[in-house]
């Protein structure tokens, strides 16, 4: 039990780039099927996820600029 | 160009006596450009917003260039668009290239400091003395507060410290630049104190540690050179969160232009016919919403702010002076009273016995053997000028030297003297302190000595009363000078909206007197150290930001206290220690160019930052209208641009090279004018804001007639 108290916070903090990847490569299991489906016969399947990665990236990107506004002194 | 590190005074400010430290400035640009490409790192770029967008923006159109159908297909040449989507890339990683490099460069001169000053601090054996009395040789990095070490002639002193036993002289050119070496001796306020790093010339001292390994005076000013414990001002944040904000909103903008341009597409080709809606769609491409975003956030100020505050602490060490933080340049910048004292800042430190003025029947030689008598044992500099005056009346003392006993002055008797071998007793002092000590033998005040106070205090100088038992003899004119150049300085701080005030432990007319002469606002007489602190907390009660000098422990509060508190570095620790900033070169009149600095600082962000946001109009009005070109809003394209393509390359080209050709300006500061904050804000406008509006429009025309796009 103790092991996984202290070792869990560290692996967050030192694998933090796989873990954002995860999760937008899961948020993109949502997205881009809505951006094909939307698309009609427009795009093709690799265009939709790549289209769906800009839109998590503009999302992200947002998301990220809000924290400077509230949080500045951490910047 | 002119150095980018020489501090830029206004006219009429002091070259100051200083002796700037020994950086090794070669290789600056080679290191600063190597540093530009590690600063590339994600973690690094995420600090600072703006730059970020760019980042993550450089990314996308890379992998747009890799494969320019990756989000939709081109209906064009794609190597053409390939070609196209590469060349923006190239802009703007060249964009964030020079924005690393205006703060690479910045910083690089800290590190050069600090490297110079690394240089001071090697690892020396210690001799520290056990409780027991025995000597054990250690090395320098394992002294802790309270080891009592012995140093030798010829050895480096190997920590902060003070000095409990012997007398000694100290190079503390190390340090402070200063060749002249320095007597070191204990239970004074200032000469206790000595700096590790700084070496033992002669004789042999006693020292007791005082700070802990790694946390010594020269540890903490590489640190703060280094810029590794640079935390943002108040100024910074808030600037960062206006950037924030205006950078959100663009990327709203970018991001939903694509959907409106469809939707107006849509419309254009049931009018005017699918070529039309067709020719709209494909002109909002993701590369250029991605250098509409770019074009339209303020990248000059993004990319230049942390360069313009690494370089005001910059310039401040130029000064010799260290800052403890951004934080404390910047607040010197925001002061509006200084509280000086008169003595070293105001005139000069030295007062010298100009006049014998004999009262009570009694002859000048009378005096003037009794004032001898009074300083044979002073060691001040006033002391030994009074001497030198009574020397010049042929003054001879008939009593044993060696029988004879001195009595030191104290800030609590106001006088010094001489126990005289027969007995009696001779003093110099106050009037006041005179009067009192007469009185208590039985002795009478005689008027003539009230009238020649007057008149020396009229005079502007320090009315010193002689006396021999109850015997008033009369009073020496010590004669006080104003340090050249400080009356047209108080008239500039004037102008800018900065109150002086003098403090001087003087009586009020002698106060008067020199406070017209220097033209300072303001002045408080019969001051003692301790009154420093309640002028501050008064002058801070009414909304007024303080800034002052101090040297000596009793100072140490009002250093604390103060929103600007300079200490003198030949001053104690613990006034060094209260203090936001330390000057090497123990000049106090520096208070004044650092508020000069300070302000520099805040008016060249001010100006950047106007400059910057001004330039978006021009880039706005770039591209906009020729992106929509075929949406018929071609009559706004005013600067009658050749093509789209053309119109983004030449914005993002600008806005890349306007970072660079800004650098010089970040680092050296806009000019610096004595003006009121009005006034800095109509010029600021009409240079900056109108000069930001216009110079782009030049800029960007002239690369489109310059590129080969048709």
């Amino acid at each position: 039990m103790k092991f996984s108290q202290n070792k869990s916070p560290i692996l967050a903090d030192k694998y933090k780039l796989p873990l954002y990847l995860f999760l937008a490569i899961s948020s993109n299991l949502v997205v881009s099927p809505i951006v094909y489906a939307a698309s009609g016969t427009q795009l093709s399947q690799i265009q939709a996820w790549a289209l769906g990665y800009l839109v998590l990236t503009s999302i992200g990107l947002s998301i990220y600029l809000f924290f400077v506004m509230f949080l500045p002194e951490k910047f | 160009m002119s150095d980018p590190s020489s501090p830029d005074l206004p006219h009429g400010t002091r070259e100051p006596h200083r002796h700037t430290p020994k950086a090794d400035v070669r290789k600056l640009y080679q290191r600063a450009i190597f540093a530009s490409f590690l600063k590339l790192h994600p973690r690094n770029t995420a600090k600072n917003p703006v730059m970020f967008v760019v980042w993550v923006g450089t990314v996308i159109s890379f992998l747009l260039t890799i494969n320019p159908n990756l989000f939709s297909t081109i209906q064009e040449n794609i190597n053409q668009q390939r070609y196209f989507n590469g060349l923006i890339t190239l802009i703007l990683f060249s964009t964030l290239i020079f924005a690393n490099f205006a703060e690479a460069v910045a910083e690089g001169r800290g590190k050069a400091q600090a490297d110079s000053l690394r240089a001071t601090k090697s690892d020396t054996t210690a001799r520290k003395i056990l409780p027991d009395g025995s000597i054990q040789s250690i090395n320098s990095p394992q002294l802790r507060r309270g080891d009592v070490v012995k140093v030798v002639a010829g050895e480096a002193i190997p920590g902060d410290g003070e000095v409990i036993e012997g007398i000694g002289s100290v190079d503390e050119s190390a340090v402070t630049g200063e060749s002249a070496p320095v007597m070191k001796q204990p239970g004074t306020d200032i000469a206790s104190s000595v700096t590790g790093g700084t070496h033992l010339i002669s004789d042999e001292l006693t020292i007791r540690i005082t700070s802990e390994p790694g946390q010594s005076f020269i540890d903490r000013m590489i640190s703060l050179v280094e810029g590794a414990q640079r935390t943002k001002t108040p100024n910074e944040i808030a600037l960062t969160v206006l950037l924030a904000v205006l950078t959100q909103v663009f990327l709203i903008v970018a991001t939903t232009v694509k959907p409106i341009a469809n939707y107006i597409a849509d419309f254009m080709s049931t009018v005017l016919g699918t070529t039309a809606g067709n020719s709209l769609r494909s002109g909002v491409s993701v590369t250029i919403l991605i250098s509409l975003l770019v074009a339209l956030i303020p990248t000059t100020i993004g990319a230049l702010l942390s360069a313009i505050g690494i370089a005001g602490m910059d310039r401040v060490a130029q000064f010799n002076v260290i800052a403890t933080s951004g934080r404390a340049v910047e607040a010197c910048g925001d002061v509006n009273t200084l509280i000086l004292d008169k003595t070293g800042t105001i005139t000069l430190g030295n007062r010298m016995a100009d006049e014998f003025i004999p009262v009570n029947n009694y002859s000048i030689e009378d005096l003037v053997w009794v004032a001898k008598a009074a300083s044979i044992f002073d060691q001040t500099p006033e002391g030994k000028s009074i001497l030198k005056l009574a020397e010049n009346y042929g003054a001879k003392l008939d009593f044993d030297l060696h029988k004879a006993e001195g009595r030191e002055f104290t800030a609590k008797t106001r006088m010094s003297g001489t126990h005289l071998p027969d007995g009696r007793e001779a003093r110099k002092g106050s009037v006041e302190a005179i009067k009192k000590f007469v009185q208590e033998r039985g002795g009478i005040i005689p008027p003539e000595i009230d009238a020649a106070y007057e008149k020396i205090s009229k005079l502007g100088g320090t009315p010193l009363a002689v006396c021999l038992d109850e015997q008033i003899y009369g009073a020496i004119y010590l004669k006080d000078i104003v340090k050249p150049g400080l009356p047209e300085r108080f008239h500039q701080l004037r102008q800018m909206g900065v109150r002086t005030i003098m403090l001087t432990g003087d009586n009020r007319m002698t106060a008067g007197t020199i406070a017209r002469e220097a033209g300072v606002d303001d002045f408080i007489a019969e001051a003692t150290p301790e009154d420093k602190i309640n002028v501050i907390r008064t002058e801070q009660s009414k909304g007024n930001l303080i800034a002052m000098t101090g040297d000596g422990t009793n100072d140490a509060p009002a250093l604390a206290q103060a929103n600007v508190g300079l200490a003198m570095n030949s001053g104690t620790q613990a006034a060094k220690e209260a203090a936001n900033m330390v000057d090497l070169d123990s000049d106090p009149t520096k208070l004044i160019d650092l508020v000069t600095i300070g302000k520099q600082l805040l008016i060249t962000r001010g100006a950047l930052t106007t400059f910057s946001i001004a330039n978006d109009i021009a880039k706005y009005f770039a591209i906009i209208p020729t992106i929509f070109a075929s949406a018929g809003i071609e009559a706004l394209n005013v600067m009658r641009l050749k093509s789209a393509q053309s119109a983004i390359i030449s914005a993002l080209i600008y806005n890349a090279l306007i970072i660079p050709a800004l650098i010089p300006v970040a680092l050296k500061g806009v000019k610096f004018l004595p003006l009121t904050a009005n006034q800095l804000l109509k010029r600021n406008i009409l240079i900056y804001g109108i000069g930001g509006i216009l110079a782009p429009f030049i800029a960007i025309k002239l690369i489109d007639i310059i590129l080969p796009f048709s």
